[in-house]
């Protein structure tokens, strides 16, 4: 559209460009399908194959037993308060020696980002499962694997807001004579105050997800019923969890926005 | 607790008696601020306790995790390169997986956004409906869509670019129909008073002008997909995970600590990638 004043060699170079792209793209699609043996008239014959599966053996739901969903329900909330008000305060600290206007020493800092981005780059499950060998089924595994993906999601978070903050409060104190912890305390903490709530919440949110899906790893809470009641082919069961998941985790939602609208 | 004693507290006629400063602090945060953040850190400690007290975990366990750690940390040390043809073939798979979701998901979401677009929708309320099924698709966890494909697909790359369709075409059709509505409005407008129809101002109007946002909003989502496709694996999708699943579960630590470097690296790269791809967007 905009095209037309501009020269023709400049637009013949454009639509060059844009065929390349285009054929390099089709040329990643082609070699993927080859690579995995990916066959498309499996795939799309398995689409109305997943969706009757889902309506016909998975729905409805299975209500009766409810009882039994409140103890995993319980797990898991819990599960999640606990790793955020840990990981909230192992967080803080990291993110302070971490972030570049707080840190004591720049080796402390290189040295910290490096494990932070290490553990964050690693996916979840990995570590869970990790943990799983380490410490046996159990809660403990999927507790520690929520506390250290948490601890370093959330350290990197708050060091980045704390980098980002106005530099004018913490100046005006450092010119009337402040020490290291009283800016920190004056200046620092009242601004950071917001974003840390803020993003505090969010990792609640998170974990709530997360801990439902440690249970497939065997590390405990709701997803763990989820895994059993698959592999028994109890799907009624199966889907009765999933209600519950998407209700729980919904209710979290709402709730986080409402503390949010409170507090910010 | 110093801060507690207000400045109100003395009366200026004392300070001026006796004309030096009293030792006692002046107060300096919002007092409304402070209520309320000590307030929620109250609630959050109740909280935690109740929490707490509800978890039983056993000190025994605990301590037999810890010292089983030095054991296990000498053999993911022995890193071995056996595995390394294994793992790469792995690793691409993983990528490649992410990349077909991907690909395929654009297409549908952005047939999709438009019918969701609150400014362009053609129907308003199937748009509405549309929107609250999406929430749904979105709010159950990527694992668990994955993990129903498997169940009816059975296992494989497969069942994985199957189960993640639905969570990606989610959240890309809700990214891209934000998009829209922001940037979207006067293209509609100066469309519709010249009198053209709705595919015309799809496809004249909106989307030229939309495809780089759109490609920096798939570039961060392929970033997530990757993420996404090791732990699937671990559900029996396909790709690296498998793998990494099985080492941990044979106890073979030295080929899985040459894997978790492999999916650190793969990671950290896309990261880096998508990142510049991002910002060279951002400039044009």
């Amino acid at each position: 559209m905009y095209n037309e004043t501009a020269s023709p060699v400049f637009r013949r170079q454009k639509k060059a460009k844009r065929a390349i792209s285009l054929a390099l793209l089709a040329a990643a699609v082609v070699f993927s399908v080859w690579y995995v043996k990916f066959d498309p008239v499996e795939f799309l014959s398995g689409i109305p194959i997943f969706i009757t599966f889902i309506f016909a053996d998975f729905l409805p739901p299975n209500l009766t037993n409810l009882k039994s969903y409140t103890g995993p329900v319980l797990d898991t909330l819990v599960f999640a308060v606990v790793g955020t008000f840990i990981s909230s305060a192992l967080g803080l600290v990291t993110a302070f020696l971490m972030a570049r206007n707080t840190s004591p020493h720049p080796a402390v800092r290189i040295i910290l980002r490096g494990i932070v981005s290490f553990v964050r780059n690693v996916p979840f499950l990995v570590w869970a499962s990790l943990l799983v060998v380490i410490f046996g089924v159990g809660t403990m595994p999927g507790l520690f694997a929520l506390l250290v993906f948490g601890t370093c999601f959330l350290a990197r978070v708050y060091a980045e807001s704390i980098e980002e903050l106005d530099k004018d409060a913490t100046e005006a104190l450092e010119a009337s004579g402040a020490s290291h912890v009283q800016i920190i305390k004056h200046a620092i903490i009242p601004q950071f105050m917001p974003a840390y709530f803020s993003w505090t919440l969010f990792m609640f949110e998170i974990n709530i997800r997360s801990s439902a899906i440690l249970g497939l790893v065997g590390a405990g809470g709701i997803g763990s019923n989820l895994k059993q009641s698959m592999d028994l082919f109890q799907y009624g069961r199966a889907s009765m969890i999933i209600v519950i998941l998407i209700v729980l985790i919904l209710a979290v939602e709402f709730l986080t926005q409402k503390i949010r609208e409170r507090i910010l | 607790m110093q801060q507690e004693t207000s400045f109100q507290a003395y009366p200026s006629s004392k300070l001026e008696k006796t004309g030096k400063p009293s030792g006692k602090k002046i107060r300096v945060g919002h007092r409304k601020t402070q209520l309320q953040n000590r307030l929620f850190f109250a609630a959050a400690a109740v909280l935690f306790l109740v929490c707490v007290s509800f978890l039983d975990l056993s000190w025994e366990q605990f301590t037999n995790g810890l010292s089983s750690i030095p054991n296990i940390a000498s053999k993911v040390m022995t890193i071995s390169f056996d595995a390394l043809p294994d793992l790469t073939d792995g690793m691409l798979t993983s990528i490649i997986i992410a990349f077909l979701t991907v690909v395929i998901s654009v297409v549908l979401s952005i047939l999709l956004a438009f019918l969701i677009a609150e400014n362009i929708t053609p129907v308003k309320w199937a748009g509405r409906v549309l929107r609250y099924i999406l929430l749904v698709i979105r709010t159950v966890p990527t694992t668990i869509w994955v993990l129903l494909a498997v169940a009816s697909m059975g296992f494989g790359s497969m069942a994985g670019v199957l189960g993640l369709i639905f969570p990606t075409s989610s959240y890309l059709i809700k990214s891209f129909a934000a998009q829209i509505e922001e940037s979207g409005d006067e293209t509609i407008e100066a469309m519709r008073a010249v009198g053209a129809s709705w595919l015309q101002i799809v496809f004249k109007g909106l989307l030229p002008g939309l495809l780089l946002p759109f490609l920096a909003i798939v570039s961060f989502r392929f970033e997530m997909e990757v993420a996404e496709t090791v732990m699937l694996g671990m559900v029996g999708a396909g790709g690296i995970g498998v793998l990494l699943q099985d080492y941990i579960s044979y106890y073979e630590f030295a080929d899985l600590a040459l894997g978790i470097i492999i999916v650190f690296v793969t990671i950290f790269a896309v990261e880096l990638i998508s990142n510049r791809v991002r910002s060279r967007l951002a400039r044009r």
